[in-house]
C-alpha cells in the first residue's frame, strides 16, 4: 500500500467534496463567465460579481463581456481578441482592464475558450478572469526601475563628463610665434578615461606641455590622471629641466601605488621657448609612443628617445630627453596609443608607421590642420578606437601665412 | 576583442609556479591575470614563471599585471621570469622602458636552468 489514508478518507472530507463542485464554480479564487457568441454574459460566478460591485440580474442576459471592459479594453476585444479565438478556438493570458461598477479599474489576465456541441458547432465561450493587480504592480515596479536605471546612467555619464574636463585644459594657453592644437576623444561615454595633456606658461618666455596615458580607465584611473596632471604642472614650475619633471612625478606615483596593483603613466613632457622665427623644444619621455615631427620639406620622423621608462611603477626609472628645433613650416605632434592601437575599418590595428604615411603628405602643416587629420581618421574607425585618445600639436607658421 | 579568447593556467612544477596566458590582455582580462597571479602560494627561492607565447595583444593593464607579478615575487623573495615574449609586446617593453625590468627568456626550461 501507497497510502492508507488517501485509500480510506474519512467521512468529513468526503462531505467536504461532495458539494464543492457548484461552491467551486462560484467561490473560486478567479472569475468565471460563460457568454453567448455575441458575448451576452449568460452565467458569471460570485466571485467575478464581487470583484465588479454588480448584482448577478444586472449582467446576465443584459450585458456582453466587453461591457464589462475600458475603452481600449473594448476596441482590442472586438479587433483582436473574438477574431482570433474565433478563428483558434481558444486564447490565452491576455491582459485586459475590467471597469467595475464604481468606476475603478482591475487589471485582469482572460482566458477563453469556445464550447462546441456534438455537431461540432461553437454554442457558447468559458472565460477565466484572474486577478493581475499583483502581476501590474510588478510590471510597474521594473518599470520604475529601468526609468530609474536610465537616470542613473544618465547622471554616470554626465559625472564622467564633468570629471573628464577638470582633468583637460579649458583652452590651451597662446603661444606666442607659434600655433597649438588639441583634442580629446573619449572612447566611452560611462568612463573616465585616462589620457591627459596640458600647455601653459613657465617663467617668462618659455611654455611647458605634456600629453600621457594612465593605465587603466574608470574612477581609479582618474585618481592617478589627476595626481600626475597637478604634479606635473606643479614641477615643471621649479624643476630645472624635464626629465627631473618626472622624476618628481615617479616619486610621487610610486609612493602612492605599488605592490600588486601597480599604477603607472606614460608621458611626454617638454618645454618649449620661441624664438626669432623658430621654437627651442626640450622633450623628455617616460614609455611614451614618440612625438612625430612633419617637417616643412615633406620630410618626417619619430622623435625616439629609446630608454624612457614608464612613470609610476618603479621605484628608480631612467628618463630620456632630447633637443630639437621647429623651424617654419615645422609640425611636432603628440599622441597616446588608443590611436595607433584603434582598429582600423579592415579591423587590423593601425599604427605609428601607418599615422606618420598619412600625415607625411600634410607638409607643410600647422598644428590645427594635423589635428583635424587625425580627428578624421578616428571618425573613420568608428567604435575601433577602443581607449581614450589624446592629440596636442605645435607648429611654428611659415612666413606670410594668414596668423601667427 | 573575442577572437582570441582569453586564459591564464597555472600548473605547478619543481621549481615553483608556471602561469601560461593566451590570448587578448587588456582592461577586460588583466584583472584575471593579476587575480591568478596573487593567488599564488609563491615560497622564498621559488620561480614564478609567466608563459606569454599565446598573448595576442597587451596593453598598458595588461603590463600593469606584468608589473604586479615581479612584485608579488618580489615580495615573496620568489624569482620571475617572462618566457616566450611575442616580438610585438617585447617592442611595447622596449618602447616603455622596460626592455630590461623584465627578466625574459625563450623558454620556461630556460628559465629554469638560468634562474635557478
Amino acid at each position: 500500500m501507497m497510502c492508507e489514508a488517501g485509500d480510506h478518507p474519512g467521512p468529513a472530507f468526503s462531505a467536504l467534496l461532495e458539494d464543492s463542485a457548484e461552491d467551486l464554480y462560484e467561490h473560486a479564487p478567479c472569475g468565471y463567465l460563460s457568454t453567448l457568441l455575441d458575448g451576452t454574459i449568460a452565467k458569471i460566478n460570485t466571485t467575478l460579481l464581487n470583484w465588479l460591485g454588480y448584482e448577478r440580474d444586472e449582467v446576465v442576459g443584459r450585458r456582453r463581456f466587453p461591457d464589462l471592459l475600458t475603452v481600449g479594453g473594448r476596441l482590442y476585444h472586438e479587433t483582436h481578441f473574438a477574431p482570433l479565438l474565433r478563428m483558434q478556438g481558444e486564447l490565452g493570458g491576455v491582459a485586459f482592464e475590467l471597469e467595475a461598477a464604481d468606476g475603478t479599474r482591475l487589471p485582469v489576465l482572460v482566458t477563453s475558450t469556445i464550447k462546441t456541441g456534438t455537431d461540432g458547432k461553437a454554442q457558447l465561450v468559458r472565460t477565466t478572469v484572474f486577478d493581475a493587480r499583483d502581476r501590474r504592480a510588478y510590471e510597474q515596479e521594473l518599470l520604475r526601475a529601468r526609468d530609474e536605471a536610465e537616470r542613473e546612467r544618465d547622471r554616470v555619464q554626465r559625472l564622467a563628463r564633468t570629471l573628464q574636463q577638470t582633468l583637460l585644459p579649458p583652452a590651451l594657453s597662446e603661444v606666442p610665434g607659434m600655433r597649438v592644437a588639441a583634442y580629446y576623444h573619449p572612447a566611452s561615454a560611462d568612463e573616465v578615461g585616462g589620457d591627459f595633456y596640458d600647455l601653459f606658461p613657465l617663467t617668462g618666455d618659455t611654455w611647458g606641455f605634456f600629453l600621457g596615458d594612465v593605465s587603466g580607465k574608470g574612477a581609479a584611473a582618474a585618481v592617478v590622471t589627476s595626481l600626475a596632471r597637478y604634479t606635473l604642472r606643479a614641477a615643471a614650475v621649479y624643476a630645472p629641466d624635464p626629465a627631473a619633471v618626472l622624476d618628481h612625478l615617479n616619486t610621487v606615483l610610486h609612493q602612492q601605488f605599488h605592490g600588486a596593483d601597480p599604477r603607472y603613466c606614460t608621458v611626454i613632457h617638454g618645454r618649449v621657448r620661441p624664438g626669432g622665427d623658430s621654437a627651442a623644444v626640450t622633450l623628455a619621455t617616460g614609455g611614451h609612443p614618440p612625438a612625430l615631427l612633419i617637417r616643412a620639406d615633406g620630410t618626417s620622423s619619430f622623435l625616439d628617445l629609446p630608454g624612457g621608462q614608464l612613470v609610476g611603477a618603479l621605484p628608480n626609472p631612467r628618463f630620456a630627453t632630447m633637443d630639437v628645433r621647429l623651424a617654419p613650416g615645422d609640425t611636432m605632434l603628440l599622441y597616446t596609443d588608443g590611436l595607433t592601437e584603434a582598429r582600423t575599418q579592415g579591423r587590423a590595428r593601425y599604427s605609428e608607421e601607418q599615422l606618420r604615411e598619412d600625415l607625411t603628405g600634410l607638409a607643410p602643416t600647422t598644428a590645427p590642420a594635423v589635428i583635424t587629420a587625425v580627428t578624421g581618421l578616428l571618425a573613420g574607425f568608428g567604435d575601433g578606437v577602443e581607449d581614450d585618445t589624446a592629440l596636442l600639436a605645435l607648429s611654428i607658421p611659415l612666413p606670410g601665412s594668414d596668423r601667427p | 576583442m573575442t577572437d582570441h579568447p582569453f586564459s591564464a593556467e597555472t600548473r605547478t612544477t619543481g621549481t615553483g609556479p608556471v602561469v601560461t596566458v593566451r590570448g587578448e590582455l587588456d582592461m577586460a582580462t588583466a584583472p584575471r591575470l593579476r587575480a591568478r597571479i596573487g593567488d599564488l602560494a609563491l615560497a622564498r627561492e621559488q620561480l614564478l614563471v609567466v608563459d606569454l607565447t599565446g598573448v595576442t595583444f597587451c596593453d598598458s593593464s595588461g603590463i600593469s599585471a606584468l608589473i604586479a607579478a615581479v612584485n608579488v615575487a618580489a615580495a615573496a623573495e620568489a624569482g620571475v621570469a617572462l618566457v616566450a615574449v611575442p616580438a610585438r609586446l617585447a617592442r611595447t617593453f622596449g618602447l616603455i622602458g622596460l626592455a630590461d625590468f623584465f627578466p625574459t627568456y625563450d623558454s620556461a626550461e630556460e628559465a629554469v636552468a638560468a634562474l635557478t
